[in-house]
């Protein structure tokens, strides 16, 4: 079968359009009963108040702000975010905590397979079969990451094999082992395996991947097609939040990624005003409502993820929405010599055109009155230093190309620079008022 | 969608209340059948009827 849920999947626009605004009027009754937060948040609007997609304005969003004060009361540790009886929790999860202090999501044993209902039409959209059998090189713990993937692939039918407790190169190791064609990991982890294999003397294309789906970081085009040549198989994207839960994947088309309708009713709005719904082509932030989690309700979450909104329809008949490109995060924009900047530009300059690159960082520094931007590299080990003296030149003057910055490039040891299992952490900005990483 | 496929979600869903009711005193019986329900609601979701999804 071509799609996980054939009926869902290619219903006609309008259709979406009065079921998802059918589900959120549910949803807004649903949290306005049971959720403190939203009985004090949406005092005087009712469901029927929300007779079209343009109606959703009236509702305030969700900032992450608000979960974080609503949890500071009881029950513990979900406080007045929590939607159902604190004996249905079945499992607890968090955010990471980078931007303050973790969010604390409870999931019911209904809400976390409403979850992976979900995700499995992202594995699925990804191509991701029964005879696959997914290698996942990843320690679980507190956070969401792949836990839904797993229980998603379980439900497919797919084998899976936790590669929790070994090293890198153990990982390597078990995957030529047991014969695992399939993967779900960060971008920069599926990276750093390629790095690692090749140190041992292994092709990563020699490993029999031929499927992969990322997670946890904006992942440039240039970043999944390096993987894609490094490992000689498909890679996919999809994005979601611990909060929002997963709510865009890709299909195999690789064009954009797909919301996940009608289990997301997805809003992309204007950055600055964050009123009127941009068109297609542009950025625009992602504002998330799922409209079947109820442990945890969320009314218009603004996720802060900055999309690019894509063109319908899809080559592969689906009929939902969908997103061009993930951009990155609000947070990680920075003003630097007034030149507005995102560091997932770096990368896609460097995966795209400079491969002898293992790892990089950038760190924002205030030298004086001026900003000072500095790429700090790391190539492999006995590559010789005027070669890489040489692509220096060259990612300095590509690198003013696309973000219209001088950055200072340094060259690192091989080793010095830190690798990152999880989301990666490669910017750091160091100047007062400026986050720091 | 088929309405058949409807009916059929509907009647499982009265089966396993039914089933819940007289499984009280049976943790094992009364949590499976919990479980059952919840995929029925589940079912219920993923099978909408235009217009009639309200509660």
């Amino acid at each position: 079968m071509k799609y996980w849920n054939p009926y869902l999947e290619t219903l006609p626009r309008e259709a979406y359009d009065e079921i998802e605004l059918s589900y959120f009027r549910n949803m807004l009754s649903f949290a306005k009963e049971h959720s403190v937060l939203y009985q004090e948040k949406l005092k005087g609007i009712e469901g029927r108040d929300i007779q079209s997609l343009v109606d959703l304005r009236k509702i305030p969003f969700t900032e992450k702000e608000e979960l974080r004060k609503y949890q500071e009361m009881d029950p513990f540790p979900y406080g007045g975010t929590l939607g159902s009886h604190i004996e249905k929790v079945t499992t607890f999860r968090q955010t990471s905590g980078t931007t303050g202090k973790p969010v604390y999501v409870p999931e019911t044993y209904e809400s976390w397979q409403w979850r992976i209902e979900a995700w499995c039409h992202i594995l699925y959209m990804a191509g991701f079969r029964p005879h696959h059998r997914i290698f996942l090189p990843f320690v679980y713990n507190v956070y969401v990451a792949f836990w839904e993937g797993h229980y998603a692939a379980e439900k497919l039918g797919c084998e899976l094999v936790p590669g929790g407790g070994l090293d890198t190169k153990g990982r390597i190791h078990k995957i030529l082992e047991i014969q695992a064609n399939a993967m779900m990991n960060t971008p920069t982890y599926g990276l750093h395996i390629a790095e690692e294999a090749k140190a041992m003397g292994i092709d990563p294309a020699s490993l029999g991947i031929e499927r992969m789906l990322c997670a946890g970081e904006p992942m440039p085009s240039a970043t999944r097609k390096r993987l894609e040549e490094l490992y000689q198989c498909h890679v996919f994207d999809h994005i979601g939040g611990t909060e929002p839960c997963a709510w865009a994947g890709m299909c195999e088309t690789k064009e954009g990624m797909h919301l996940i309708e009608p289990f997301f009713l997805v809003e992309i709005l204007d950055r600055e005003t964050l009123q009127k719904e941009v068109e297609e082509g542009e950025v625009g932030v992602a504002v998330v409502t799922p409209l079947g989690r109820r442990s945890f309700p969320l009314i218009r979450f603004n996720t802060k993820d900055l999309v690019i909104k894509g063109k319908e329809p899809c080559a592969c008949g689906r009929t939902s929405k969908k997103i061009e490109e993930v951009v990155g995060r609000i947070d990680d924009l920075r003003k630097i010599r007034g030149v507005l900047f995102s560091p997932k530009t770096v990368e896609e300059v460097i995966r795209k055109g400079f491969p002898e690159i293992i790892e990089y960082e950038i760190v924002v520094e205030r030298k004086g009155i001026m900003d000072e931007v500095i790429l700090r590299t790391e190539f492999p080990p006995n590559f010789g230093a005027m070669k890489a003296d040489q692509i220096k030149a060259r990612l300095r003057e590509d690198l003013k190309v696309k973000t219209n910055l001088s950055f200072l490039v340094k060259i690192e040891p091989p080793g010095v620079l830190p690798r990152y299992m999880l989301k990666a952490k490669r910017f750091r900005d160091m100047r007062e008022g400026g986050k720091n990483e | 969608m088929n309405e058949q496929i409807r009916r059929e979600i509907k009647r499982l869903e009265e089966s396993a209340i039914r089933l819940r009711t007289l499984a009280q005193d049976n943790p094992a019986i009364l949590r499976n059948t919990e479980i059952i329900l919840t995929f029925v609601t589940i079912l219920k979701f993923i099978t909408p009827d235009r217009g009639k999804e309200e509660n």
